[in-house]
């Protein structure tokens, strides 16, 4: 029966049928899969657009390639078969990749999806993937946690829906699934419970691993969006999941290829500090309060100095190319980054080496093996309370900070403060204090096809993504940091390794009557993933300048093992009425290790639509081609690690022993679930010149886990993971092509994504008056804490206290605000209106010119830097310190909320009474209606042709020039309202928003050269 | 074909199933065990027994003046005041329903099911001692619905019903240790108790000890008994040896000890007037007190003064300022040798035979037998300063010792040891300060309340604690009232339980000046 099943169908008169691809200009396009239709015999375009493969008269080559329109072609007389492709975006016939690396035609997908390409990541020249991301996709928003080097950058989709969760996306490469994770500093040493020396995510930052990645090697990246899209990837998918592909060994010639680019950068903004005040210690800390300064006191701007001009350079070599017959192609790339930062001391540098390679065996298996390795090496600096910002901004300006040192090099004292409470001075603390971290990577994927059937055909992918991780932390002895300590050192030793696997027998499709098409898949996967943290710390440094571990009195050192399995059976039915009506329907059962037996299998089905009323009444296509969709999805989503049993832990008190930790049992613990619908539409006119994408979506999730919420003591414990919670997010997302101008000689694209989200949280575990994330509440008295009607990115505080009219109530004796002594909402909400990406494509000739910007609209930061200085006194708002007022407000005297309140007549004079700026609400600094206009990206970019590319010997060059957030134009006060006060590891809404002492974004120009052999 | 594969499929995912459960079963955290032995939960808590109360003794030895707080505004506590919002002043909260709290309940059950009835005799004791510290901090606390992970509202219950169950789990203490039958293990215990080496009579001592403490704090009301408090002091310690002392191994940040530079807890505290005034001769007749060069702090010019609490920053000229309770001007000291108490190394201890001598002489004098009351009054001051010597050796801290002669001259005086006859509280309960100072915080201030801060000595009419003066600025939500317990502690009640605080009143923007059940009549 197998070798029936096996036998290929043979032709007799085959021939060898050769080609060109372009594009409407008449680009050549490589990689552009050839296949003969209805066989899995298929070859690719090279480098130049040709192709070559051996077919039969009145067979059928299709030609698909992401982004762009499948053509087809029947294999006539003529031995030669040039082919245009339509680059399109939203046009039903491109080819776009769904859940589990299987391909469809967009015009049977019933849920949104955006593709970019990989071209358009890369020529960006951002390091990590991720920050190209942003405004090229409605619906997606992307953090960066700081300007720094290697600083990790979070990315949702449609929102945040998860209160104390992690709500990034599902991240998958070649169709297996990828870790993306952020170290937590949980891990460390330092921050084992209880620790006095805990960073709890503040202050210090990683990088997102995604990042490992080389853009370079990225062929596309498809953002499934919702539920509805991901449904098959199961629960890691419930926020979505960004799919990427990497390049692949180009049939045809042999490919050689160097890129290079080469950046500088600045940095963009700096604060206004007063200059008229002069340095005060009264109060225990450096302020601004003092006498003012004398006249011809001389000023040095130690700001400006302090900022460098960085240089990044990065080279890329590739070779691709492939065997005589077509059948075994290959691809091996090495690219090298090495980035500096405009805050000396910072750098990010990192080494890919790629390959992989692509076998016909025969005619029904087909082998395909990739490894990426990455090697990087990041060196941070701290940033908020212990950081240099900070300390640049509060260095005396009368004082040349330049001069850090003592003569005997130690660090150079300013006031008679302990060395804890005086600030670091911000070139004493980027040399001594310090984050290093080197990260060894290896992703590989072994993916087997096997085409037993005439019917479909089976695919395996056997996958590892391992990864060591080292991190070094260190706070110097003689800094305001480490003072108390007398020095600690921490060391993070991550040892990665995820186990994939995954089965999919797909069945092609066939006809059940004349126009009901059916096809389908079932498949497996099993998922282990394990981390390892060996951490220790050191404290009390002997050589207070010798960086080890060895160097340290007194060590304690703490192992973290996480671990968690997954098994999934999942399967789809697709039935295609006539290539107008689709209606698929998908099923997933997925067991997981983090959920109490008996509870942790949960099955959850999707079922979307997709409707071409163009090609259903043929009339409407000569003004408008589309159609109109609509999904329906339910994903679970399990517990993280060890949540419902309580463990003991070891306590270094006196003599060691055994004791519970924070969190307590929940042997009810289950499954969260989200139910989502999207509704949309895809329109095209004007023969796809124009084209509008539409959806709207709304996504409810129920008995939602929600870690470390707080209960009372009396418990026996201090924190619970409960489910309960419940959040829905809704949202309309518009994607806008045109192409306005379209000749030979040039074109001219606009692509325009919009989205407009709310998150709200409905309900709380066991009506518990706020959820938080602890690591959020970083400086003054705010936090990310959400609670039933608000957003899930409000922002709870110590706000003010208001009668019955809203008025602010002043306490009696000191004239002064009355605030609240527990966390309450304060109306804010970090969620912006709208968002949108505007890009901007215009060829002309040789050149092309393109622009990103990104369009923010509303949405609350909390500017605690712009804080900070205020109630040190430099801030230029504290100048008319002298001047007496009167706060308005009525006084709390007992008739506050009588209809006859008593308005507050008490005069204050903010120089006297300091509590006037040091007693300040956090409300004042919360800017509300963030809006920003930022140039993301500009590139040109020019062609080569004629005889400098005799001159090089090349097939093909090209220059460019680009820019990098080269401009901002916004509302907010601060430095850059994109921050993230932790990292991108903080669960929930996290600290996006919340402002401390982070260093800006920079602007970069970039320049280089692409010559292809 | 197609029911075939599909066939094939549905094996295979069934064959995936019948296992699944064995492979999905690594959710055991390899990190830490679920459950330990019994005597492996024990040094964590004897850790936070002695040490949670130097936590908040942060704040309690500012109501108790033994030290202040000196910044450019007068401190909060030192106004008798609380921080809104915050944690601070509820450590021993903390300790007694998480530290303790479950591992408590697993380590009576084990212990109680492997009949180790020494272990549960301490467990008995652990549990006492956390009912009787934090009704006395805080007033109504929540026994009954106590350490139940699957509620989350708790009720508050009575100081009254909080004292019985003291005495109930006290009584069940001293019956179980004096067991010897069944798993009776001194090595077993030892494992886990480094303080008394698992020696079961020892940890009977003090259960009477705390026996005795928990009757004297009846003083204010009818049922007070004197001889069973005295009777209690007498079945408990002997002598110094007796005396419940931690010790820090200084292995890590958390084993050293509270009060050392390393911990820098109380580096910009400095001590009080009241403080020094009872041992400089201001308050005991011009008779210096040997222990205060060995106590407290001299400033740098080598003369010993306190600071004023109700004068920002302390009313002293910088030069002039006492050192820190370290030894050193400003912040100094570390990697230094301490005094006293003040050093990375010293022991602290959770009850002395000093202080029960003190509660003797008290009970004794009460109960109108001053002969009695000035033997125990005399050994309390006596056998304190063994003590300060004792603690002075502990790391090398540079006090000298106080010699025979010196301890001879000063138990000679009759400023500090009058006749029986002349024997007063106000002797009696302003040497206890000393003997409690810098530990004994709890005490202390249950010994200020019973007294209500300013009592006079009804024989000699001068105050019963010599020399203190409540602040003259109280905290502006006082409402001109002193402070007579601190709120529950912040991120657990006020936040997660605030319907249950606000039946006991515990809203109230007043609520810490509201006296406590046990000292009233």
């Amino acid at each position: 029966m197998g070798l029936l099943l096996l036998a290929a169908p043979a032709y007799a008169q085959q021939k060898t049928v050769t080609g060109k691809v372009t594009s409407e200009q008449g680009v050549p396009l490589a990689g552009v899969s050839v296949l003969i239709k209805g066989t899995t015999v298929a070859t690719q375009s090279n480098v130049e657009g040709n192709y070559s493969i051996r077919a039969a008269v009145g067979q059928v080559l299709q030609f698909r390639s992401i982004g762009t329109a499948m053509a087809e072609r029947t294999v006539g007389a003529p031995d030669v078969i040039d082919v245009q492709l339509r680059r399109v975006a939203t046009s039903l016939d491109a080819v776009v990749v769904t859940a589990l690396g299987q391909t469809t035609e967009q015009r049977a997908l019933g849920t949104a999806t955006q593709v970019v390409s990989g071209a358009d990541i890369a020529e960006t020249q951002r390091e990590n993937f991720v920050n190209a991301l942003q405004g090229r996709i409605a619906g997606v928003e992307v953090t960066s946690s700081s300007g720094v080097p290697g600083a990790s950058s979070s990315i949702t989709i449609r929102g945040v829906s998860s209160i104390s969760s992690s709500n990034q996306p599902l991240m998958v490469i070649d169709g297996l699934p990828m870790d993306n994770k952020t170290l937590n500093t949980g891990v460390l040493a330092s921050d084992a419970p209880g620790s006095t020396t805990a960073f709890s995510n503040r202050g210090v930052d990683f990088s997102n691993r995604a990042s490992d990645i080389n853009p370079e090697d990225i062929e596309t990246v498809v953002v499934l969006k919702g539920p509805e899209a991901s449904a098959l990837y199961g629960i890691d998918a419930a926020n979505g999941a960004i799919v990427i592909t990497t390049k692949r060994g180009r049939f045809g010639m042999s490919g050689l290829e160097y890129s290079n680019s080469f950046r500088m950068e600045n940095t963009r903004a700096r604060p206004e500090l007063q200059q008229v005040y002069g340095q005060t210690t009264a109060g225990g800390a450096l302020s601004y309060f003092g006498a003012p300064y004398a006249d011809g006191t001389v000023f040095y701007d130690n700001i400006d100095g302090f900022f460098q001009t960085a240089m990044t350079a990065k080279h890329n070599l590739s070779f691709s190319g492939a065997t005589q017959d077509n059948r075994v192609g290959y691809r091996v790339a090495a690219g090298t980054t090495e980035q500096a930062g405009v805050i000396p001391g910072t750098r990010y540098s990192r080494v890919n080496l790629t390959g992989s390679t692509n076998a016909q065996v025969n005619s029904w298996l087909n082998a395909d093996l990739s490894m990426v390795y990455s090697y990087d090496v990041n060196d941070q600096v701290y940033k908020g309370d212990g950081g240099p910002l900070l300390g640049l901004l509060l260095w005396p300006q009368t004082d040349d900070a330049k001069n850090y040192l003592t003569p005997a090099g130690t660090r150079r004292r300013i006031t008679t403060l302990t060395a804890g409470a005086e600030i670091d001075n911000p070139y004493f603390n980027i040399e001594k204090n310090k984050i290093n971290a080197k990260n060894n990577r290896l992703i590989s994927n072994l993916g087997v096809r096997v085409t037993p059937f005439s019917w479909g055909s089976i695919r395996t992918n056997l996958g590892s993504d391992t990864y060591t991780n080292q991190n070094l932390l260190t706070r110097h002895p003689e800094s305001a940091y480490g003072t108390s300590v007398n020095g600690i050192l921490d060391q993070a030793n991550d040892i990665v390794r995820n186990l994939n696997m995954q089965n999919v027998l797909n069945v092609n499709s066939r006809q059940l009557t004349g126009k009901l098409a059916i096809s389908g898949l079932v498949g497996n996967s099993i998922q282990d993933n394990k981390s390892t943290t060996d951490a220790f710390k050191g404290q009390d440094f002997l050589d207070p300048n010798f960086v080890s571990v060895n160097n340290t009195n007194l060590r304690t050192n703490r192992s973290t093992t996480i671990q968690r399995r997954l098994l999934s059976a999942f399967g789809s039915v697709t039935l295609d009425y006539n290539k107008y009506l689709y209606l698929t329907v998908t099923g997933r059962n997925d067991w997981t290790s983090t959920i109490p037996i008996g509870e942790n299998s949960f099955f959850y089905p999707s079922v979307s639509g997709s409707f071409i009323f163009s090609d259903a009444f043929p009339g409407i296509s000569r003004f408008v081609n589309g159609k109109v969709r609509a999904a329906y999805a339910e994903v679970g989503k399990d517990a993280r690690p060890y949540a419902y049993l309580p463990s003991l832990e070891f306590k270094a008190t006196s003599f060691g022993g055994y004791g519970y930790g924070f969190t307590g049992p929940n042997l009810g613990l289950r499954p969260e679930f989200a139910r989502s619908y999207e509704l949309g539409s895809e329109l095209n006119f004007l023969n796809d010149r124009l084209g509008l994408d539409v959806t709207v979506y709304r996504k409810q999730t129920k008995d939602q886990i929600v870690n470390d919420i707080r209960g009372s003591y009396a418990t026996g414990y201090i924190l619970f993971n409960l489910n309960g919670a419940v959040t829905r997010n809704q949202g309309l997302e518009v994607t806008l092509r045109g192409t306005p101008v379209l000749r030979a000689g040039g074109s001219w694209e606009i692509i325009t994504n919009f989205e407009a989200a709310r998150g709200k949280t409905l309900a709380l575990p066991n009506a518990l008056p706020e959820s938080y994330v602890s690591d959020t509440w970083l400086f003054g008295n705010v936090r990310n804490g959400t609670a039933p009607g608000l957003s899930t990115r409000s922002l709870t505080g110590f706000f003010y206290l208001r009668n019955n009219q809203g008025k602010i109530l002043i306490d009696p004796t000191s004239g002064l605000p009355i605030r609240s002594s527990v966390f309450i909402d304060g109306g804010y909400d970090r969620q912006p209106q709208w968002t949108s990406g505007i890009t901007n494509n215009i060829k002309v000739g040789r050149f092309t010119f393109s622009t990103l910007f990104d369009i923010r609209r509303g949405g609350d930061v909390y500017n605690a830097t712009e804080h900070y200085l205020t109630t040190r006194g430099l801030s230029t708002r504290t100048l008319d310190r002298d001047e007496p007022r009167v706060i308005d407000g009525v006084l709390r005297d007992g008739k506050e909320n009588s209809p006859t309140p008593t308005p507050n007549n008490i005069v204050v004079v903010p120089a006297v009474n300091t509590g006037y700026y040091t007693l300040i609400s956090e409300e004042l600094f919360i800017e509300q209606d963030i809006n920003w206009f930022r140039v993301r990206d500009v590139r040109l970019s020019y062609q080569l042709s004629g005889r400098p590319l005799d001159v090089l010997r090349a097939r093909d060059a090209s220059l460019w020039v680009s820019g990098s957030d080269l401009y901002l134009k916004t509302n907010y006060s601060g430095l850059d309202p994109i921050v993230n006060g932790n990292t991108a590891a903080v669960g929930g809404s996290g600290a996006s928003g919340i402002d401390f002492g982070n260093f800006p974004m920079p602007r970069g120009i970039n320049f280089g050269l692409k010559i292809g052999y | 074909m197609r029911k075939f594969s599909t066939a094939l499929v549905i094996g295979a995912v069934a064959v995936t199933a019948a296992s699944c459960d064995r492979f999905l079963d690594v959710n055991t955290n390899p990190n830490a065990p679920e459950s330990v032995s019994a005597n492996l939960y024990l040094p964590p808590m004897l850790h936070w027994m002695v040490t949670s109360p130097q936590f908040d003794g942060r704040f309690v030895g500012r109501y108790t003046q033994q030290w202040t707080f000196p910044g450019t505004s007068l401190s909060t506590w030192d106004r008798m005041g609380y921080d809104p919002g915050s944690d601070n002043g509820a450590q021993q909260w903390r300790d007694v329903y998480w530290s303790l709290g479950k591992n408590l309940v697993d380590m009576n059950a084990k212990a109680q099911a492997e009949e180790r009835w020494d272990l549960l005799g301490v467990g008995q004791i652990l549990k006492a001692w956390g009912w009787q510290v934090t009704t006395d901090l805080h007033g109504e606390i929540i026994v009954k619905q106590a350490i139940d992970a699957s509620r989350f509202y708790f009720d508050y219950d009575t100081q009254e019903y909080a004292y019985q169950e003291v005495k109930r789990l006290l009584d069940s203490a001293i019956v179980l240790l004096q067991r010897t039958d069944g798993a009776v293990d001194q090595p077993f215990l030892a494992r886990g108790d480094k303080i008394y080496g698992g020696d079961r009579t020892k940890w009977l001592k003090l259960a009477y000890g705390m026996r005795a403490i928990w009757a004297n704090h009846f003083s204010n009301k009818s049922t007070y008994d004197p001889a069973a408090v005295i009777a209690d002091v007498d079945q408990s310690f002997a002598s110094n040896a007796d005396d419940f002392l931690l010790t820090y191994p200084n292995t890590n940040n958390d084993d050293i000890n509270f009060w050392g530079r390393t911990r820098n807890n109380l580096t910009t505290y400095r001590q009080t007037q009241f403080i020094v005034g009872l041992m400089s001769g201001t308050q005991f007749g011009g008779t210096v007190d040997p222990r205060m060069s060995r106590m407290l702090s001299p400033s740098p010019d080598g003369q010993y003064r306190g600071l004023d609490i109700n004068v920002v920053g302390g009313g002293l000229a910088a030069a002039i300022t006492p050192n820190n309770f370290f030894g050193y001007a400003g912040t100094g000291g570390a990697g230094l040798p301490g005094r006293y108490l003040f050093d990375d190394k010293a022991k602290v201890p959770l009850m002395t035979y000093s202080q029960l001598q003190f509660v003797k002489a008290e009970a004794a004098l009460r109960a109108g037998n001053n002969a009695l009351a000035l033997a125990a009054y005399t050994e309390g001051v006596s056998k304190h300063i063994d003590f300060v010597n004792a603690r002075n050796l502990d790391a090398g801290q540079t006090p000298t010792q106080i010699t025979a002669a010196e301890k001879a001259a000063f138990l000679a005086s009759p400023n500090i040891i009058p006749t029986a006859a002349n024997l007063t509280l106000s002797h009696i309960m302003s040497q206890k300060v000393i003997a409690q100072f810098g530990w004994g915080h709890n005490e202390m201030w249950m010994d200020m309340r019973r007294y209500h801060y300013t009592d006079l000595d009804p024989v000699s009419g001068i105050k019963i604690f010599r020399g203190f003066t409540p602040p003259t600025t109280l905290h502006a939500d006082n409402s001109g009232a002193l402070v007579q317990r601190i709120r529950p502690r912040y991120n657990s009640e006020y936040v997660w339980n605030r319907d249950a605080l606000d039946k006991i009143g515990g809203l109230a923007t007043t609520y810490h000046t509201v006296p406590m059940w046990i000292i009233t009549p």
